[in-house]
């Protein structure tokens, strides 16, 4: 069986290396391949570029760019993209923290300052002086007197979401009010998002469509 | 083998040394063993409190450092028979001059000899507080119902938390006010207890006669109908394992009752 074959699709051609061959066998059948490939009729002006479809394997990058060599060196063959069936664990794990909403039961007390990456739903206390910092959303459901940021250091896609008119800050990415200078409503939970004109405001859960239609739709909502 | 517990609370002047001295005299009166460490270094002042002060020779830098043995250091209260000791701090040095070892060592050699070691905590978070900390099974953090001292109340309970001691750290509120109770805006005792989040130990009423008792070296602890002293020896029997129920502090503040509105209500109508 050949190492290498070459496949028609509807995103156009991939190249297909069998997961079980090794580089250098790889390599021979990749130029035999290309050599029938360049021989035949393709028209000479058109610029062809190959997905590369590696199975159930990673390659190194070194290993990428002794392929991309080998095609490049052909007129008007190119590269796409390496395209495997597995991942490294950093990447899961990377994967799945962005997916993944951190359940935190926990007192912030005076001076102290909790980072989380990702999204956190908050149970918790924090108290004046306290500090929850993430790099997601913030969900609370706890008691927050003290400061929270979401969005944590500078993304401003992020909301805080929660009873929040006790905080004595609230930030969003680069943004942030001091919220006794701007009381917050304490009879429904607050919506607090950076809005187009990167001013930090507040609205109501069921206006929540209008506020970030993206996150709203992610989340099940229906535009 | 005895247990020894840290005094502190992050703000000064909240009455650390006046609940060590009254606290251990409390305990001694019941007739436990107990030794007092004053870790103030640089601004000693527990051996004032407790009309020790003239008796001091060795202090606890001359212990760490080896020039005295720990025994001799130990200034004894006669008041009590051989059951209260002090170990003073040291005044010509500062709160470097000793460090964490130095401290958990001594402290280490007097828990076999007392049921109880208190620790006189200076105020800060510096290293005489890491100090302090270092040697101690338990800490008791005392706060007053002021917004200044239960915010350092709680900054200090977070560094408690960070490093665990044995036991769980336990809070006194001290210095409260009965005539400021009924005033919205006082802190009470029960706010202060769920946001600091930890056990309330007890609570200690102002009185005048706190200053004027240890201006002369005695302790309020010792007169025996003062409900600030009842305070300080209800703390004691906690600690000692007995369930005291809390004072009622509203005891002093007269309600108006039903009869009494009904002649104000009447004598207004005049």
């Amino acid at each position: 069986m050949q190492s290498a074959v070459l496949k028609g699709t509807q995103s156009g051609y991939e190249v297909i290396l069998n997961e079980s061959s090794s580089l250098e066998q790889i390599n021979i059948d990749l130029k035999n391949l290309l050599n029938r490939l360049s021989e035949s009729n393709l028209k000479k002006s058109e610029d062809i570029k190959l997905n590369i479809r590696i199975g159930n394997r990673l390659f190194s990058q070194e290993q990428k760019n002794t392929i991309m060599e080998n095609i490049n060196s052909y007129h008007g063959l190119s590269v796409g993209h390496f395209m495997s069936n597995v991942l490294t664990k950093e990447d899961a794990e990377a994967k799945f923290k962005q997916k993944y909403i951190e359940p935190m039961s926990k007192t912030i007390r005076n001076g102290q300052e909790v980072n989380i990456d990702g999204d956190v739903l908050f149970f918790g206390n924090v108290h004046e002086g306290g500090k929850l910092f993430a790099s997601g959303n913030i969900y609370n459901m706890g008691n927050i007197k003290g400061i929270v940021q979401a969005g944590y250091p500078d993304n401003e896609d992020k909301l805080i979401i929660g009873n929040l008119h006790n905080a004595q800050q609230v930030r969003v990415g680069e943004q942030y009010d001091i919220v006794s200078d701007n009381p917050i409503n304490n009879k429904e939970s607050t919506v607090v998002y950076v809005n187009d004109l990167h001013l930090l405001s507040y609205g109501k859960i069921n206006e929540l469509k209008e506020i970030n239609p993206k996150f709203f739709n992610r989340i099940g909502g229906i535009i | 083998m005895g247990k020894a517990i840290v005094i502190t609370s992050g703000k000064g002047g909240v009455g650390k040394t006046t609940s060590s001295a009254n606290i251990g005299i409390a305990l001694a009166m019941m007739g436990k063993r107990v030794c007092l460490i004053d870790l103030d270094i640089g601004l000693r002042n527990l051996d004032v409190v407790l009309g020790l002060d003239n008796r001091v020779m060795y202090d606890i830098v001359d212990v760490a450092d080896g020039r005295a043995k720990l025994v001799q250091a130990l200034v004894k209260d006669k008041r009590f028979d051989d059951l209260l000791y002090l170990l003073p701090a040291a005044q010509n040095t500062d709160k470097n001059a000793v460090n964490q070892e130095q401290v958990k060592d001594i402290v280490d050699e007097l828990k076999p000899d007392f049921d109880y070691v208190f620790i006189d905590c200076p105020a800060g978070i510096e290293q005489g507080f890491i100090n302090a900390v270092s040697g101690a099974d338990g800490a008791i953090v005392v706060t007053t119902p002021e917004i200044s001292a239960v915010r350092d109340a709680d900054r200090v309970i977070g560094l408690l938390e960070q490093h665990p001691l044995k036991e769980s750290p336990n809070l006194i509120i001290n210095r409260i006010r009965t005539s400021l109770m009924q005033d919205d805006s006082y802190m009470d005792i029960d706010e202060i207890t769920t946001h600091l989040g930890i056990n309330l130990l007890g609570v200690i009423l102002d009185d005048d006669k706190v200053i004027s008792t240890s201006n002369i070296g005695k302790s309020i602890v010792m007169d025996p109908d003062n409900p600030t002293a009842q305070g300080y020896r209800n703390v004691a029997r906690r600690l000692e394992g007995e369930t005291v129920p809390l004072m009622n502090i509203n005891n002093s503040v007269k309600k108006e009752g039903f009869w009494n509105k009904l002649t104000h209500l009447f004598s207004h109508k005049k």
